[in-house]
């Protein structure tokens, strides 16, 4: 490759990228119209499955966050025996299918502790909580995957400075290492955000679809596709798309990334 | 941290709040098939009897499994008899409670205005024409499009045209929505949902051998049988019927009997012939 190799492929992989998508939301806005999401809208049911896919998407990924940061951080900083293999065995729920991930937390809930939670705790079989749960379960795995390499980025001599300044070991994380970790925290939340609103087959399998109460919008479009209604599910999925474009771009504004 | 950890428990406490307070609900496990009528009969039911009825809405086959993977569920209301079979032979429904609830016949489904100008089964093994069909060997329209196509012996010509088998009856249906194949064998009703883009070419009565039952049944772990059993009967009495038929339906036994072949059975088994997979 010459001189001027690398900028033309960095433009033609852009380009194909940047192509591919906008050729998706060009075909959902040529067959289902600009103004689809917007009429869409007016269903009481639709609206309902709307608030319900943004509430469970940030739940389960703030939740996931909650627990990547820490489990990711001792990954990245502390060896223990079978580290290795904790790390390897926590990327199984990326790997199965959603389906399975929902058959297999069903197992789960259906064993002998599972069924003392869904009776004496909280339901999660046939419940709103379940979409949380499905949700939560991959996008746990996406987070710590992420933030261990965005904490294994991080110097350990800064916290080691940090140690030696006075901080305690808390201190040094939050006040060191942490903040320098802000971009990988902001990637793991948009990733886990990201795949929990598109989620469907764990969902459905676990929380199952009645309309207008454990209905997201991957849901919806599910049910309309289900009754022959394309022109109805095309337009749901160019709303999840804009849906999830303002999300996604108001929480890069807030994270200080453009 | 701290705030954050508050704001999540709120949130799960929120959304756990309705389970904890609402009174007992009746589970559906409803066959998309039956969608566009399943959630106007369910809130008729609750209009009439104060119970609540949540619809779940899948695959027959999905659904069954769901009733096996969770012990929960009332009622199973699968789009076919060949799912009910599977069901009671499964032991996961009442069989005494097992109730016919409509009856469907398979029907030519092409674009609106018929642009290949198809009037028949024959026209399928037309060269060039692209037919869609749902997987005889997992779904009952398939399975019934196969019979009809082998009754008519044309099976072995029709089927270098199948491009696609879809893993349900309203996928095969969306084949053709998006202009994909040229024609589907579907259940008569379902060429009704999207008058805009489909329209229906009935079949006549020589060339079908057999008609659709779409029953259903009590779940044998169900929390509610006696209310479940009134649902049942709900949908086979006379309301739960004229809901039914309004949406495109066929309750009339007598009346599909006229469009079928005289003598078809209802519902049954069928081995399709082994070409078909």
């Amino acid at each position: 490759m010459g001189r001027l190799g690398l900028p033309w492929l960095v433009g033609a992989a852009l380009g194909v990228s940047a192509a591919l998508v906008l050729g998706l939301l060009g075909s959902q806005v040529g067959y289902a119209g600009l103004w689809a999401p917007w009429r869409a809208l007016g269903s009481e049911t639709l609206r309902h499955a709307v608030g319900l896919s943004l509430v469970t998407a940030t739940a389960a990924s703030a939740l996931a966050l909650l627990f990547a940061v820490p489990a990711a951080y001792g990954l990245a900083r502390y060896r223990f025996p079978g580290s290795w293999l904790l790390d390897v065995v926590l990327d199984v729920p990326v790997v199965l299918s959603p389906v399975a991930v929902g058959v297999s937390l069903i197992l789960l809930l259906r064993s002998a502790p599972g069924q003392w939670v869904e009776e004496h705790l909280l339901r999660f079989i046939f419940a709103v909580p379940g979409i949380v749960l499905a949700q939560f379960t991959v996008a746990l795995a996406l987070s710590i995957r992420v933030l261990k390499a965005s904490f294994q980025g991080v110097d350990e001599r800064y916290e080691q400075v940090a140690r030696f300044l006075g901080c305690t070991a808390w201190g040094a994380f939050w006040r060191v290492s942490l903040p320098l970790a802000r971009r990988g925290i902001l990637a793991a939340f948009i990733l886990g955000w990201a795949r929990s609103i598109g989620e469907f087959g764990a969902t459905v399998t676990l929380a199952g679809a009645v309309p207008g109460q454990t209905e997201t919008i991957p849901v919806a479009i599910y049910l309309r596709l289900a009754g022959v209604d394309l022109a109805g599910a095309v337009a749901l999925m160019l709303l999840l798309s804009a849906l999830s474009l303002v999300v996604l771009v108001a929480v890069r504004l807030a994270g200080g990334e453009r | 941290m701290a705030t954050l950890f508050r704001f999540s428990l709120l949130l799960v406490l929120l959304a756990s709040a309705p389970a904890l307070a609402a009174p007992p609900t009746l589970e559906v496990f409803a066959g998309s098939a039956s969608r566009p009528a399943a959630e106007e009969l369910a809130r008729r039911f609750e209009g009439a009897t104060g119970a609540r009825v949540a619809v779940h809405f899948g695959g027959s086959g999905a659904l069954l499994a769901q009733l096996e993977l969770t012990g929960r569920g009332d009622v199973y209301f699968p789009g076919s008899s060949e799912f009910m079979a599977l069901a009671v032979a499964k032991g996961l429904v009442d069989p005494a409670t097992e109730t016919p609830v409509f009856y469907r016949l398979p029907a030519l489904l092409v674009p609106r205005g018929n642009p290949k100008n198809l009037r028949g089964l024959e026209d399928l093994a037309r060269p060039g024409v692209r037919v869609g069909l749902a997987r005889p060997d997992t779904v009952a329209c398939g399975l019934y499009g196969a019979e009809v196509l082998e009754a008519a012996g044309l099976a072995a010509a029709v089927r270098p045209n199948v491009v696609s088998y879809a893993e349900s009856c309203e996928k095969a249906v969306g084949l053709l929505t998006l202009g994909l194949v040229d024609a589907a064998l579907a259940w008569a009703e379902l060429g009704g949902w999207d008058p805009g883009r489909v329209e229906s070419v009935p079949l006549p009565p020589a060339a079908l051998p057999r008609i659709g039952v779409v029953p259903a049944a009590v779940a044998a772990r169900s929390r509610h049988p006696a209310l479940a059993r009134q649902f049942v009967a709900f949908l086979a009495g006379a309301e739960g019927q004229a809901i039914l038929a309004r949406h495109g339906y066929s309750t009339d036994l007598a009346a599909i009997r006229r469009q079928a072949r005289p003598g078809a059975p209802l519902g049954g088994r069928f081995e399709p012939a082994p070409g078909w997979r």
